[in-house]
């Protein structure tokens, strides 16, 4: 049974339904994004844990030149370790019928008898390898889609430079490589770049790797770090061409997924945030003016005996009612959107089986956040007028205290216009209430910013910086560093209009306490093809001494330029060198560090070597160029920009196109929930004073202006503020988002902002027209007489 | 427990006057109640001495400003005395807390006020339920309605109802928790003469049935006639006061 006071709320509610269902709406756009982000870092992280437990995923892994069979057991020996396996893992290249380049990838071994003990493979179709299987892969399951590969199809490989066909026995996936993609590259290109599982035996002989590995992965025993281990596996292992063991926290295709599980942390926060303030300003707005106009209902609550804190928590309970709705909505609309972006996920992320998982611990957290936002924007109002003396309250408000606004003190009052002025006199009045509506209004315009934000920065990435900083069309690498005549032999293939060589060498850079592996790039100082370019889009001169890398690498590292980086290189005769930082490049994936091609060489001490070349090549000969690349035994792999590029437009750049669509709705939402609020707010506070004007003989245009002109100038105050809110919302947005695999350059474009205001502008209009409508049924005579 | 006659009687004939006997239940003196400071400064009382009795009916005269709205707060605790004694009883509402006021306006006040206040989105009889809902010992809201002979539109809302009416259902909210004292600023002020004699009348039958203390305060000097003292105010104190030897039943006034 309802008490007759939440009766009167109801009532009073299905009055106001209009900016109870703006509060609420703005509200469950917040914690839709809320719940959706929380859900799907719970999806990711519990499937990742669940299979990585299940598929027992290595701790750390380490690659080396060439180890025998028998130093498994000296691993063994270091404290810590619980499993170990060894086995191959070489570059192969492969000729895929109806793919013009050449594909290449991974192939893994599997022990010939029983099953891996680490990282173990999941079979998705098809079926395993028998034991003493020969001529039989098992396929990664992202190449096997890209390419559209079934089990019982034959493949061409190039093992170590033999040809040979392979039937397809099944396709796999493999916790290894959640993430599928060239190591060093942050784009994933599943078309040309696949993982392949095969027989140890098969596999060493083709490798010559006969009786040893090359590749090493290990579990911890509980409660053992991971540092010691790996140094002692990097000491044991460095008389074997170790190239650096490293945890899960370098491993690729790990990082990946805790990338974006941190990208969706930021919008669980900072979204929810921004939406849930806005909604805290409108339901101030609602709630202070719903307070003036029951003003003598409260006092004759009061004069009655309800307690003060009976009469707050009425009112309180406006702002739970719209809080309770916006819940429901955000629930469900998070939901949806959750279900929507795990399908996004499925493409980037292989996991045997990734569901969409509500985390019911985001609806407690939603309902309890907006209610304490919705608490913080009305409390006070409520408590002033709870604490209203009845008998004060019972007379009608006294006419307020009206003067000259400061506009027209300054001497230039008499060319403003009657309307104009009652406009102006009515903000300075309020001017608390003024600026929370300017506060609200310009956060909406703010939040319009972020998306279209997203928008060009994938523009930027795709056209900008691609042409920019990656001239060549087409890369291709060596499977092992070799001598310039290697790079002599690009330039006799056919169409190729210019080549540049570059070196590629795998080090781990460490500045104080903090570290990374990556490859060094070594390109040369005046390159036409892969440009290091600056901040301010110019290109960087290699130093004949030093280095430059992706400020992401700087940041990680805590270095500045001019600071000494220690680099230990993990290939070659393994030296390591004081290399100083000369500079920063501006760079939207992965790690980079650059440095001209021969400091680089000089470095390795291995005299003038090259790992491949960036080539332009005429676009008539391409197929002849490819073709004839594809004989060339020691390529390792090719990459060729414009598949690159579409690749990342149909996959990232379509994730975020996604989730720009969201939050735009979710952004314009907001701006026509704020703006239709604003109005029906100021009808609702000056009908008294319209229909006394229409009495007095105004037209219905004219009061009309009166209404529009004080929403116009509040638009006109928050809109620049606004835009200034969105900058710094982009800002803050990219950088937090911004990670060490992927990152989005700020792009703040004219049309972006210009946007942002038409919307603005758009809704704020429809919300004044919808207002205008209700001024032509203004009860006049009701109106004019005593308060009820 | 006491109950009022279910079937009350149609009109309210004259009747001898209550002599003021016994203990009091207001004890005033030298009531003084000043709004604002320095030049703003407004006394609105300065200096009420006063005895108000259980059952009697009192009529307040006055020009307007002459302190006759503040008496009444005060009475009824939606205000509180600058200076001065003022007794419910054993409570010194003069410096009773915000607790102890609500306590006593929820237990023993009912206002009437003459622009009816009523809460516009609950019908006639849930604005009376809002009410009954948290008095102590309350009489139901038909009975209530009844009683000023709103039985049949109880379920309107308030718009859908004239003034006379809404006025009644104000009265009707003000009675249900069978309070000690009813207090009524110019109940007919808003009214016209048909509509605001019915109103009296029910406030009368409330008075007499009831056993409440009423105070009204009116305009209309023709009103005096029904009370059984008339309080003349002027300049924040009181200037006169009468006694009548008998009562006229509201419904022989006009004016």
């Amino acid at each position: 049974m309802l008490s007759h006071l939440d009766r009167k709320l109801w009532r009073d509610l299905r009055r106001m339904k209009g900016q109870a269902i703006a509060v609420a709406l703005v509200i469950g756009c917040g914690l839709a994004m809320m719940t959706m982000a929380r859900s799907l870092i719970f999806s990711l992280d519990s499937t990742r844990r669940e299979y990585y437990e299940a598929n027992r995923f290595a701790d750390v892994f380490a690659h080396v030149k060439r180890a025998p069979n028998s130093v498994v057991e000296r691993v063994r020996t270091i404290p810590g370790v619980a499993t170990v396996q060894a086995g191959i893992s070489s570059q192969v290249t492969l000729d895929i019928a109806g793919l013009d380049e050449p594909a290449s990838g991974l192939a893994r071994s599997l022990p010939d008898f029983g099953e891996a003990e680490l990282n173990r493979l999941f079979l998705r179709s098809g079926r395993w390898l028998p034991p003493g299987s020969r001529g039989e892969v098992l396929v990664g399951e992202a190449f096997a889609l890209a390419n559209d590969l079934q089990p019982g199809q034959t493949i061409t490989m190039l093992l170590n430079g033999r040809r040979q066909g392979f039937r397809i026995a099944g396709i796999v996936l493999s916790p290894e490589f959640i993430f599928e993609s060239r190591p060093g590259a942050a784009l994933p290109d599943n078309r040309t770049y696949g993982i392949f599982w095969m027989p140890y035996e098969e596999l060493a002989r083709a490798f010559d790797l006969d009786g040893a590995f090359n590749f090493l992965a290990l579990t911890l025993a509980p409660n053992t770090s991971e540092r010691p281990v790996i140094e002692a596996l990097d000491q044991l292992l460095s008389t074997y061409g170790g190239r650096g063991a490293f945890g899960r926290e370098d491993h690729p295709s790990h990082i990946r997924v805790s990338d974006e599980i941190r990208v969706l942390h930021t919008m669980s926060i900072g979204f929810p945030v921004v939406f849930l303030s806005v909604a805290a300003f409108m339901t101030n707005a609602v709630l202070s003016r719903l307070l003036v106009l029951q003003r003598e209902q409260i006092a004759i609550l009061k004069a009655f005996g309800f307690a003060n804190s009976m009469i707050v928590t009425h009112y309180l309970k406006f702002a739970f009612v719209m809080v309770a709705g916006g819940t429901v909505l955000g629930g469900i609309g998070g939901i949806m959107l959750g279900h929507r972006l795990v399908l996004l996920y499925h493409r980037f992320f292989r996991f045997p089986d990734l569901q969409f998982q509500l985390d019911q611990s985001a609806f407690p957290l939603a309902l309890a956040v907006s209610a304490a936002a919705a608490t913080a924007g009305v409390l006070s109002a409520v408590r002033r007028a709870a604490r209203l003396p009845p008998a004060e309250a019972m007379r009608p408000e006294p006419p307020a205290n009206y003067r000259p606004a400061w506009v027209e003190r300054t001497g230039i009052g008499h060319v403003l216009s009657h309307t104009f002025r009652i406009a102006i006199r009515n903000i300075e009045r309020k001017p608390i209430q003024a600026l929370f509506t300017v506060a609200g209004l310009a956060l909406a315009t703010g939040i319009l910013i972020v998306p279209n934000c997203f928008r060009d920065g994938v523009d930027q990435v795709l056209d900008f910086q691609w042409d920019m900083v990656q001239r060549q069309d087409i890369s291709v690498g060596l499977v092992e560093p070799s001598a310039m005549k290697s790079f002599h032999a690009f330039e006799q293939l056919p169409g190729v209009v210019t080549v540049e060589p570059f070196r590629h060498a795998f080090a781990r850079i460490r500045f104080g306490h903090h570290r990374r592996q990556l490859g060094i790039q070594g390109v040369l100082a005046h390159g036409l093809h892969t440009r290091v370019i600056d901040e301010t889009a110019r290109q960087i001169q290699l130093p004949a001494e030093g280095m430059v890398v992706s400020e992401k690498l700087a940041e990680v590292l805590g270095a500045r330029v001019g600071d000494l980086l220690t680099v230990e290189f993990l290939e070659g005769k393994r030296t390591t060198r004081q290399v100083p930082l000369t500079g920063l490049a501006d760079d939207f994936a992965g790690m980079a560090a650059y440095m001209e091609m021969y400091a680089l060489n000089r470095l390795l001490g291995e005299g003038d070597r090259v790992s491949g070349a960036n080539m332009r090549v005429d676009a008539a000969k391409r197929q002849e160029f490819l073709r004839e690349l594809k004989d060339i035994p020691r390529v390792s792999w090719v990459a060729i920009k414009e598949s690159l590029r579409e690749n990342f437009r149909q996959t990232t750049a379509a994730s975020i196109g996604l989730i720009q669509m969201i939050y735009m709705v979710f952004a314009i939402v907001v701006a026509f929930g704020v703006s239709y609020n604003n109005a029906r707010i100021s009808l609702a506070e000056r009908g008294r004073e319209l229909a006394t004007l229409r009495v007095v003989g105004f037209s219905q245009r004219e009061v009309g202006t009166v209404l529009v002109t004080e929403l116009v100038i509040l638009a006109l105050l928050a809109v620049p503020a606004g835009l200034l809110v969105g900058t710094g919302f982009a800002t803050a947005i990219l950088r937090a988002v911004n990670t060490e695999t992927v990152r989005l350059p700020l792009v703040l474009t004219a049309n972006n902002y210009a946007f942002a205001v038409l919307v603005v502008v758009f809704a704020s209009t429809l919300s004044a027209l919808v207002v205008l409508r209700k001024l032509r049924h203004l009860d006049l005579v009701g109106a004019l007489k005593a308060p009820e | 427990m006491d109950k009022p006659m279910s079937a009350p009687p149609r009109s309210a004939g004259p009747s001898r006057r209550v002599p003021p006997a016994g203990q009091p239940l207001f004890r005033v003196r030298g009531l003084t109640k000043v709004y604002g400071s320095g030049e703003a400064e407004v006394k609105a009382l300065t200096g009420v001495d006063l005895d108000l009795y259980r059952g009697e009916l009192v009529v307040l005269l006055g020009p307007s400003g002459s302190g006759k709205t503040t008496l009444l707060n005060n009475l009824g605790g939606l205000d509180v005395p600058t200076a001065g004694e003022l007794l419910y009883e054993n409570l010194d509402l003069t410096s009773a807390d915000e607790v102890a006021l609500t306590r006593y306006r929820r237990d023993t006040v009912g206002f009437i006020f003459q622009f009816y206040n009523l809460i516009p989105s609950l019908t006639a009889r849930e604005n009376v339920e809002l009410i009954t809902e948290i008095a102590e010992d309350p009489m139901s809201a038909e009975l209530a309605l009844d009683m000023v002979h709103l039985g049949p539109r109880q379920h309107h809302f308030p718009a859908q109802l004239s003034g006379g009416e809404q006025q009644r259902v104000a009265i009707a909210r003000a009675i249900a928790k069978r309070p000690k004292v009813l207090l009524c600023d110019e109940p007919t002020g808003a009214l016209d003469v048909k509509t605001g004699i019915v109103v009296l009348e029910a406030i009368q039958r409330v008075n007499q049935e009831l056993g409440t203390l009423t105070v009204i305060i009116t305009h209309n000097a023709i009103m005096a006639d029904m009370a059984d003292r008339v309080i003349h105010f002027s300049d924040g104190r009181v200037h006169h006061l009468r006694t009548n030897e008998t009562r006229a039943p509201a419904t022989s006034l006009n004016w």
